[in-house]
């Protein structure tokens, strides 16, 4: 796969992404042909209004949906060849997913929330307390919180532990969907806080937000308009929330 | 690769949350295996008993008895000595009695036998102590140990030597019934016997055979005791007398009975498993209704587990795991209730009424490990059946599709 410039390789890479969504005879463009390289290690934003094609995009990334037209290549597999089996492992291996809504199942507790991409890996049972504390912990979390239910948490803390979650299987490629539109703004820091941790131990890091103080935060940050990536915007780090709010 | 541990855990947990509801289903579910186990080891148990008791009564035997109208004389008694492969043919005379003590009234059978025949026809028959009596001692009777002893206290009511007043009803000219009071003495006293099948040793009054026609004042046989010289003979022996005396006789035969028994009973298995069935199939619906309902609650939850990495095959298998954990928990109350009722209807007996006289018929149920596997297996292919379609359907759901629904 293609290097970027400044020598790293490509992890994720759209080539004319097209998706339509058929609601009897109208057809709806979710996208309309993206092209999009994200390097290894790269953090990343993309940036756009409600209904531009952020979270469809984020999707076809993730493999959660499948183009229309178009290739996607993760990590050097082009996943259109890949059959819904293979789609899964490569989800579990290789991409972590953090959503808006945290999305941790209630009835389980912090521990066995964060143990579930352990389970289709095949983890042992034995190994995998050591790895959950270790991650909870780096995304600053606390043991404490193990034995409790999400709803014992606050929105923040939940978030924190959906990280926990997405980060347990090492993935290459961390994907978060406006992980911070649930949080206040000081919650919201220390989730982008977080990310920055993450990215800066190697992990790519893609972030679709409409947030601006957060899209700032990023190395790139690309805009989205209409399901086509319409440019390329360099980031002002005295806009990210990091700078704005101090604490 | 997913380990069954994980699996059912987390399906168990599912089920933890909707506590009410699986517990519902469960009862739902249970009521198959209940009626099964319940109605199947029942009708086994009987017809269990049944041909255990006929089959004791002697493979070999065959008791003819003359239709209204016909008398048996020594001429029927020589055809059927003749027959080939009878190994010994006694006549008999049988009566009702009325045995009065100071405690209680006691209702017998009196039958003037060859002892001999007896003992080659009725397995296992012992006495207890005594003997039978010689052919000419005709006030002389061994008592089965229901005369001897009472049922309910177990307090012995006649010994050897005692003297017994029978009281055998007669019926008059002009149709009036009086009591004919014979008083004979006890020789001996049978071991019990236990069970009550056509011939009933632990009610009866054994006496010898000259003593129906001497003592009892009756004028004809009651019938004929035959003994087979093998279980093979039966058939022909059986065949050869109809030939010879069409409708003026009945024929038993306790092995064709238990031949019947048998048949009767697996046909009353069939329509048990048939009924059963019809349970299981409510069982399938209710599993499947739960399943599709919890599948729907949990739609946006399978996407999140298939965004972690899990395969359709682990959605469905987990999705699975819930029926399967409930059809097992219904399997396993079902059996138990179905087992502890199958004891309680055993309990209260079965009665056999025949005019006055009733048998009630005590038989523990038959409950095998083969019932109990059939029915294990059948209520766990319940839950696959109840539950397959909705896992299979939740596994299909597209991720982002799944993780979009509200």
């Amino acid at each position: 796969m293609g290097e970027g410039g400044d020598g790293r390789d490509a992890i994720v890479v759209l080539k004319n992404v097209k998706k339509a969504y058929r609601v009897g005879e109208v057809v709806t463009w979710g996208l309309r042909g993206v092209n999009m390289v994200v390097r290894r290690g790269e953090f990343v934003s993309i940036m756009g209004p409600s209904g531009s094609g952020k979270t469809t995009l984020l999707n076809m990334i993730g493999l959660l949906d499948k183009p229309t037209s178009g290739e996607v290549i993760i990590d050097g597999i082009p996943a259109s060849r890949l059959k819904s089996k293979q789609l899964a492992l490569v989800r579990n291996r290789k991409i972590g997913f953090v959503f808006q809504q945290f999305n941790l199942i209630s009835r389980l507790t912090v521990y066995e929330n964060i143990e579930l991409p352990l389970i289709p890996r095949g983890v042992p049972r034995r190994l995998r307390p050591k790895l959950i504390v270790e991650t909870l912990l780096m995304v600053g979390g606390d043991k404490s919180w193990l034995r409790k239910k999400p709803t014992q948490l606050s929105g923040g803390q939940q978030q924190r532990v959906a990280i926990a979650r997405a980060l347990v299987n090492r993935p290459a490629i961390l994907l978060a969907d406006e992980p911070t539109g649930a949080l206040d703004r000081k919650a919201s820091r220390i989730v982008v806080e977080t990310f920055k941790k993450v990215n800066a131990s190697g992990q790519t890091v893609i972030v679709v937000t409409h947030d601006p103080e957060i899209g700032h935060c990023a190395e790139r940050m690309l805009k989205i308009s209409d399901g086509v990536i319409v440019g390329e915007v360099k980031p002002d780090p005295s806009k990210c929330i990091l700078n704005t709010l101090r604490g | 690769m997913v380990s069954v541990m994980d699996i059912f855990r987390y399906s168990y947990k599912v089920l933890t949350e909707k506590r009410f509801r699986a517990v519902l289903t469960i009862i739902g579910i249970a009521i198959g295996p209940l009626a099964l186990v319940m109605m199947t080891s029942t009708v086994r148990g009987y017809a269990s008993y049944v041909e255990s008791q006929l089959l004791a009564l002697g493979q070999n035997t065959i008791v003819v008895t003359p239709s209204s109208g016909y008398t048996l004389t020594e001429s029927d008694l020589k055809f059927i000595r003749s027959i080939k492969g009878v190994a010994d043919a006694q006549p008999f005379y049988m009566t009702q009695a009325i045995i009065k003590t100071p405690s209680q009234t006691i209702r017998a059978y009196v039958y003037a036998i060859d002892p001999s025949i007896l003992l080659k026809a009725i397995g296992n028959l012992k006495l207890e102590c005594g003997r039978f009596p010689a052919p000419n001692q005709i006030t002389l009777a061994t008592l089965g140990h229901s005369v001897a002893y009472s049922e309910g206290t177990g307090k012995q009511l006649f010994k050897l030597g005692d003297a017994i007043t029978l009281l055998i009803p007669k019926v008059e000219h002009g149709g009036r019934t009086k009591l004919e009071r014979v008083v004979v003495r006890v020789a001996g006293i049978l071991e019990q016997y236990g069970g009550a099948m056509f011939v009933s040793p632990d009610q009866g009054v054994f006496l010898p055979e000259l003593a129906g026609e001497r003592l009892l004042h009756m004028k004809q046989w009651s019938g004929i005791f035959i003994v087979a010289k093998s279980p093979n003979y039966v058939s022909s022996i059986v065949n050869a007398i109809r030939n010879a005396y069409s409708d003026k006789v009945s024929i038993i035969a306790f092995q064709q009975i238990a031949k019947v028994v048998s048949s009767i009973s697996a046909a009353m298995d069939f329509i048990a498993f048939s009924t059963s069935l019809s349970a299981f199939a409510v069982a399938v619906a209710g599993t499947a209704a739960t399943m599709i309902t919890s599948v729907i609650e949990r739609t946006r939850e399978i996407g999140v587990l298939k965004a972690l990495g899990f395969t359709d095959g682990q959605v469905t298998a987990m999705i699975l795991g819930e029926a399967i954990i409930m059809t097992a928990i219904g399997a396993a109350i079902g059996i138990t209730l179905g087992s502890l009722g199958a004891y309680v209807m055993a309990s209260h007996g079965l009665t056999i009424s025949s005019g006055a006289s009733k048998i009630v018929i005590r038989a523990p149920p038959k409950i095998t490990p083969r019932i109990v596997g059939y029915t294990v297996a059948i209520t766990l292919a319940v839950g696959i059946i109840g539950g397959i379609f909705p896992a299979y359907r939740a596994a299909k759901i597209p991720p982002a599709v799944a993780l979009r629904y509200e």
